[in-house]
């Protein structure tokens, strides 16, 4: 987006150009990938007509100025049906948009559609019955998980279908993705990006996000959508850098604390070594590594359950009494299981909040940032239950956000970029947590590790 | 928390109770259908009450000056 952006500005590339190429190569892929569930093919040659318009003329243009995008379908656009992954909304067409929605026009850029997603961001493999299971563009010979629950956003970003992507993050649902894809997602700190707006799943826990190629895009498009927003009430009222100013590439005296014990030991060997390899070259560029546990890390599982159980049901109670057979069958089975979690568990899951939140700040007190696996796998297969992990087998819902939902609980800020792929050549993912509204810390390790390394600029292979 | 929750596996007639508390009236064969996945939640609502939390404040976000 960040060279996109520059082509436009310089008239070197047409924003009617970029939208088109877009466009076919939407075409051309998404009736295998199924990333995106509304495309917005005239809405956006129109508005790419109306910023080449606007550039000839000579008036000011946005950071983002005539640069594509998509939208998870959970941020309301004006006019445009916003779906949340479900058949329960197929036909909710809001009359506003969502404050970042609104804020990255403001910024110039297109939106080129809404993506696929898991069905009201509940779950994490990327799977979605009505709209068909987004594909992962790594593997076209096997049907391999996306992730979720922004499994459009990861493959479209991955395909080239979109340059960037909004996704959002309530267990991993914006690293998960990222990590499989092989792309750059940012859940940034809770309260740092509105989210007025967007479909929620578990109000304590929802963050947005983008998802792009590179740490500066994403830089770029958080600096668009970053601030105060009076229609959020946990939205921060702490002033937004720019973060692109962040990147200067420069990693020296940066203290990296490299999670092992919960993090690294259930890894695979292939993700293990991959994140151990990121460590080692950011220590060759100038970082200060050691190495870091959390103790309270194993009890994120259970309170990430009652947490989100309770707030999810909290929200879907009356649809799921009056529409219960319009779910997903699996998003059903998860908010009837909610039904069992009492108000006790909820506060005492809240209270482990606390105990995870002081945990990681321990961690980042003597720290600059933390280094951890984003999953501890690639991509399953879509028919596999079953994962060997490096502390033995693993359903596979439940290997996915192991290592990500810590931090959707604690709120601390949290890149994943890939960091290697496998024999077989599939994406490998790691993710960089930083201190609360250090965003700009995150970005520049991501950036500087994206600068020393490649893995972030190898594409897949389309069929 | 309902005291025939905390036995495993659990029946029938404690699932219907505690539907029946959360306000959903769901058939016999849905609450035989969830019984598996309540199960394994309720092993794990066990293993969050025994996390010791002390003196520990209930928060949800960072403060947001």
């Amino acid at each position: 987006m960040t060279e996109l952006a520059r082509l436009i500005a310089t008239k070197a590339v047409s924003p009617v150009e970029v939208v088109r190429v877009h466009l076919d190569r939407i075409a051309a892929h998404d009736k295998d990938l199924r990333s995106y569930i509304t495309i917005c093919a005239d809405g956006a040659l129109a508005a790419a007509r109306q910023a080449e318009a606007a550039l000839m003329a000579g008036r000011p243009l946005g950071p983002l100025h005539g640069v594509p995008y998509g939208l998870k379908d959970l941020y309301d656009t004006a006019g445009i049906a916003t779906t949340g992954g479900s058949k329960i909304l197929a036909d909710r067409v809001p009359s506003t948009d969502a404050t970042v929605t609104r804020r990255l026009a403001e910024a110039g850029a297109i939106l080129l559609g809404k993506l696929n997603m898991v069905e009201f961001a509940y779950g994490p493999e990327g799977l979605n019955p009505h709209y068909g299971h987004a594909r992962n563009p790594w593997d076209g010979a096997t049907h391999r998980l996306t992730g979720g629950s922004s499994s459009g956003s990861g493959a479209a970003v991955a395909a080239g279908l979109a340059p960037g992507a909004l996704g959002s993050d309530t267990g991993g649902s914006i690293r998960i993705p990222a990590s499989l894809c092989g792309i750059t997602g940012l859940k940034p700190t809770y309260g740092r990006v509105s989210r007025a707006g967007v479909l929620p799943l578990a109000w304590s826990m929802d963050h947005v996000g983008p998802m792009t190629r590179t740490a500066a895009d994403a830089a770029l498009m958080l600096t668009a959508m970053a601030g105060y927003d009076a229609a959020d009430a946990s939205s921060s009222v702490l002033p937004v850098p720019d973060y692109r100013v962040a990147l200067t590439g420069d990693v020296k005296g940066l203290r990296v604390g490299l999670l092992r014990g919960f993090f690294l030991d259930a890894a695979t060997p292939e993700v293990r070594s991959g994140v151990e390899a990121a460590a080692r070259a950011l220590a060759a560029a100038g970082a200060v590594v050691d190495e870091v546990s959390l103790a309270q890390i194993t009890n994120a599982a259970p309170a990430v359950l009652a947490i989100i159980g309770s707030e999810a049901l909290a929200y879907h109670a009356d649809t799921l009494r009056a529409r219960a057979a319009d779910y997903d069958p699996e998003v059903a089975r998860r908010l009837k299981v909610a039904a069992f979690i009492t108000g006790r568990h909820y506060v005492h899951a809240q209270q482990v909040r606390g105990l995870i939140r002081a945990d990681v700040d321990a961690a980042l007190a003597r720290r600059d940032v933390l280094l951890a696996p984003t999953t501890p796998m690639p991509a399953p297969a879509l028919d596999e239950r079953q994962v060997t992990l490096g502390d033995g087998p693993s359903p596979v819902r439940p290997a996915l956000i192991r290592f990500t939902q810590p931090f959707n609980l604690s709120g601390h800020p949290v890149c994943s970029l890939p960091c290697g792929f496998t024999a077989g050549g599939l994406p490998v993912g790691m993710q960089i947590v930083g201190r609360p509204f250090d965003e700009a810390t995150v970005l520049r390790a991501a950036d500087a590790f994206q600068r020393l390394t490649h893995f972030h600029a190898r594409r897949p292979v389309l069929g | 928390m309902l005291p025939a929750m905390t036995s495993h596996p659990i029946d029938l007639d404690t699932l219907r109770h505690g539907a029946r508390l959360a306000g959903f009236a769901w058939s016999d064969a849905e609450l035989e259908e969830i019984r598996p996945q309540v199960e394994i939640a309720l092993r794990l609502l066990r293993a969050l009450e025994a996390i010791p939390v002390g003196d520990t404040g209930p928060t949800t976000h960072y403060r947001t000056v």
